[in-house]
């Protein structure tokens, strides 16, 4: 096949992979959000489940998945299924996340709308809860489709003790040219996928525009048109005057004939319940499943197995402390280079223009297809200055190119959403750089911030994923740290050592879910209370 | 309304309330024993202090939320949930941004078995009454305040009701736009061209409540009750300058006094 047309095959298949996993995340979120809102106990389960895995980074569920999929399904089938879970699972929390938040915060009056002209679960989904959550998705389109395609370029190969597998996309393909060293073939994929990717970007730019300017509830835009004012200058006596008598007298004998009214509502309210406890049923089967997979894995793994799982947690703990150095290194690079960058964006429009969708076709290119260029191009100058600290500058890096883009991101979105008070203040007090970005900028955005920071973790744990262990990033180079949980998962899965993979996933799942509900939910919480201009949070 | 049936049901009640007792989820009593009617061709306002639960017995009476005890009925049956019948129209704007007006009238439509074209003959019918002829394809962000609360009232009109809820339906307007609002709707609820029966509006505006009421039911104390009622007698148009007028007033305020718990 020709190389080009293959190359576009391969791109187009890996952009329709993620499109449509997003457009199914999007449906199902739909009626899950609806649930959440119908019913308290389907609500409570759906929520914990969506926070626990939206905080922890979706490629530590990777070896989970490879054993449910791979080895009970097996065969081409199991591994697509094993990607695009793996991809779903990276694009589904925010915007679920999102779609439950919007339908959370329906003004109650429109409800009492729909609810007054009796519409059913269907006809609220349409005209209201759906158009509703319209601006909330599109948001959350950005994030997704960028973490989709950072997945997705990874997950299209990958190994297993002495199995290889892999799916037809842009990763498989590229996968291969650079196996064949066939670099013209490698420069022309890189220019696909930037093209896809920025028409892409274009597509979300426009319908997040065209969102917010159909969906939102801001009232305040000014009055576009004006016209004629037809009142009817009629009184009360118009009453004796109606032009059909017959017609209304028979509608209001129909409405007083009308079936018993109180079995009709016994029976509304009878099919209202049987929906409260359908979605009640649905939690409580999720949870009964997720328990019971989760205790038969763990019964199915041999005594002796888990001697040697538990002597092996302090070091697996060891390794986790290492991460949260390198998190922390490139969290600190990212919040330096967004502060400046974001404001600098922020206040000058031209860079603006420019900068802001160079950002977002940045963030949309996944790191992990072109960092192995950028490695080849730049090792033998960063050996030389670097030394032995070498493989670990290049993990920090591709953690950092992998994440920065979140906190730059919502920083400079809550750099534009300052009051317009807060300029003029301080203008008013001739505030310098530091004092104003300490004493105002600062603190106003500190929700967009907080938001920011939460994303750059969770996204800097997959590039360290990738990072850690890298075998064959170029030739028969393995770009590897000393020590690092990530590392050891990747190598145990590498190594088929599956229970060790899930159970170092399984201490960093409990690890930074322990972290978000001390940590973030905590600085969201004193963001909300103490930071928030104009409802910062929910924006950003 | 055609005028044998006004003339038939003249004295009716319309939307009756019968020992209405409320209390919220967390045990406070809001009500206890209400009793309101509302009969055929009367405008009812109800007033009391800020916080007594006006707004909520307006939804109890619309059959958005349910009483502890006692009965809501429209014509004698009683209303279990909320029917298009009893139309609520908010303090609060309730436009749907993403839909013309035309499509925001339509709404109110959709569960009734009309066609496409019958729906929009309806809409445009029912806008024109509230003076927007011409403004169908408008969205809500295209217009001001008092044309979209005219949209709010077309689509409740379009749904053929009986009886009016009205919960401060002025107050996000500014007096002006307010004032023509007021004398605009009050022709047209009663112009006799639509199935309403009647009105009840709840309001702190007491200027508002005497320019357009018939009766008068004021609430106090706390858990609220009815504490009194009156029959507004002024002819119409009412001039809020008379001597007439602000002596009602006046006996109106003397009404208002921070609720007190018996």
């Amino acid at each position: 096949m020709n190389e080009i047309i293959l190359i576009t095959l391969a791109v187009l298949s890996t952009t329709v992979q993620v499109v449509l996993l997003v457009i199914f995340s999007i449906i199902t979120g739909w009626f899950l959000a609806y649930g959440s809102i119908k019913s308290k106990i389907f609500e409570n389960i759906y929520i914990i489940f969506i926070e626990i895995f939206e905080s922890v980074p979706v490629i530590t569920f990777f070896p989970i998945v490879l054993i449910i999929f791979i080895t009970r399904i097996g065969g081409p089938l199991g591994t697509q299924i094993a990607t695009d879970f793996l991809v779903f699972t990276a694009v589904v929390w925010n915007i679920w996340m999102g779609e439950y938040q919007a339908f959370k915060t329906v003004p109650n009056e429109m409800v009492e709308v729909t609810e007054n002209s009796k519409f059913g679960l269907f006809s609220k989904l349409r005209y209201l809860y759906i158009p509703f959550s319209v601006p909330r998705i599109a948001a959350n389109l950005f994030p997704s489709v960028s973490d989709g395609f950072f997945y997705i370029t990874v997950s299209e190969v990958f190994t297993v003790g002495i199995h290889s597998y892999q799916t037809f996309g842009v990763g498989s393909v590229l996968d291969t040219f650079v196996a064949d060293a066939n670099l013209h073939a490698i420069y022309t994929t890189l220019i696909i996928l930037g093209i896809f990717i920025i028409g892409i970007i274009l597509i979300l730019r426009e319908f997040s525009k065209y969102a917010v300017s159909k969906y939102t509830l801001d009232t305040d835009t000014p009055v576009l048109k004006r016209g004629r004012l037809n009142l009817r200058e009629t009184t009360r006596v118009f009453a004796a005057l109606s032009k059909n008598p017959l017609s209304r007298l028979s509608k209001y004998y129909k409405y007083r004939e009308t079936e018993n009214h109180e079995e009709k509502y016994e029976k509304k309210q009878k099919k209202k319940k049987y929906y409260k406890y359908i979605y009640a049923a649905i939690g409580i089967l999720v949870l009964i499943l997720i328990l019971y997979e989760s205790i038969s894995l763990i019964l199915s793994v041999k005594i002796s197995t888990w001697d040697i799982l538990f002597s092996k947690t302090g070091y697996l703990l060891y390794g986790l402390g290492y991460d949260y150095l390198r998190v922390l290194t490139i969290l600190l690079v990212s919040m330096l280079i967004a502060i400046f960058l974001g404001y600098y964006l922020a206040v000058n429009k031209k860079a603006e223009l420019f900068g802001i969708p160079i950002i977002q076709t940045l963030s949309a290119y996944p790191a992990p297809i072109y960092f192995p260029f950028l490695f080849i191009l730049t090792e033998p100058y960063i050996i030389s200055v670097f030394g032995g600290f070498t493989n670990e500058l290049y993990v920090l890096s591709l953690g950092f190119v992998s994440t920065f883009y979140y906190v730059l991101y919502s920083f400079w979105m809550g750099v534009k959403a300052m009051p317009g008070e807060y300029w003029e203040i301080t203008r008013n007090l001739k505030l310098g750089f530091f004092k104003k970005m300490r004493k105002v900028i600062l603190p106003s955005t500190f929700p967009y911030l907080i938001s920011g920071i939460s994303s750059t973790i969770n996204s800097a744990w997959g590039g360290l994923m990738i990072g850690e262990y890298w075998p064959d990033i170029y030739g028969t180079h393995t770009l590897e740290v000393h020590t690092g949980l990530m590392k050891t998962i990747d190598l145990a899965t590498a190594n088929g050592q599956i229970a060790l993979a899930a159970w170092g996933s399984l201490i960093f799942g409990i690890v930074v879910a322990i972290y978000s509900v001390i940590f973030t939910r905590r600085m969201m919480d004193v963001a909300q209370k103490k930071y928030v201009a104009e409802e910062g949070i929910y924006s950003s | 309304m055609d005028a044998n049936l006004k003339n038939q049901t003249i004295s009716t009640a319309i939307l009756e309330a019968e020992n209405i007792n409320f209390s919220y989820d967390n045990g406070y009593k809001v009500f206890e024993n209400i009793n309101i009617e509302a009969n055929s061709g009367k405008f009812i306002a109800i007033i009391g202090p800020s916080g007594i639960g006006k707004s909520t017995l307006l939804r109890l009476l619309g059959g958005f939320l349910k009483p502890d005890s006692g009965t809501v009925k429209l014509m004698g049956k009683p209303i279990y949930e909320p029917i298009p019948e009893v139309a609520l129209i908010h303090q609060s704007i309730v436009t749907f941004p993403w839909m013309t007006a035309e499509e925001n009238v339509m709404l109110s439509m959709k569960t009734k078995s009309m066609s496409h074209d019958e729906m929009i003959k309806k809409a445009r019918d029912s806008l024109s009454r509230v003076g927007l002829d011409g403004f169908e394809d408008l969205y809500p962000k295209e217009m001001s305040g008092g044309m979209r609360q005219r949209v709010a009232i077309a689509r409740a009109f379009a749904a053929d009701p009986y009886v009016f809820l009205m919960d401060e339906p002025f107050a996000h307007l500014d007096e002006l736009t307010a004032e023509g609002l007021r004398q605009d709707i009050y022709n047209i609820l009663f112009s006799g061209e639509t199935p309403l029966k009647s009105v009840i509006m709840v309001s702190h505006n007491l200027t508002e409540v005497l320019e357009l009421a018939d009766e008068i039911y004021i609430l106090n104390n706390i858990p609220a009750s009815v504490v009194g009622k009156v029959e507004v007698a002024m002819k119409r148009p009412r001039n809020p300058r008379s001597d007439e007028f602000n002596s009602n007033l006046d006996m109106l305020y003397g009404y208002l006094t921070p609720p007190r718990k018996r």
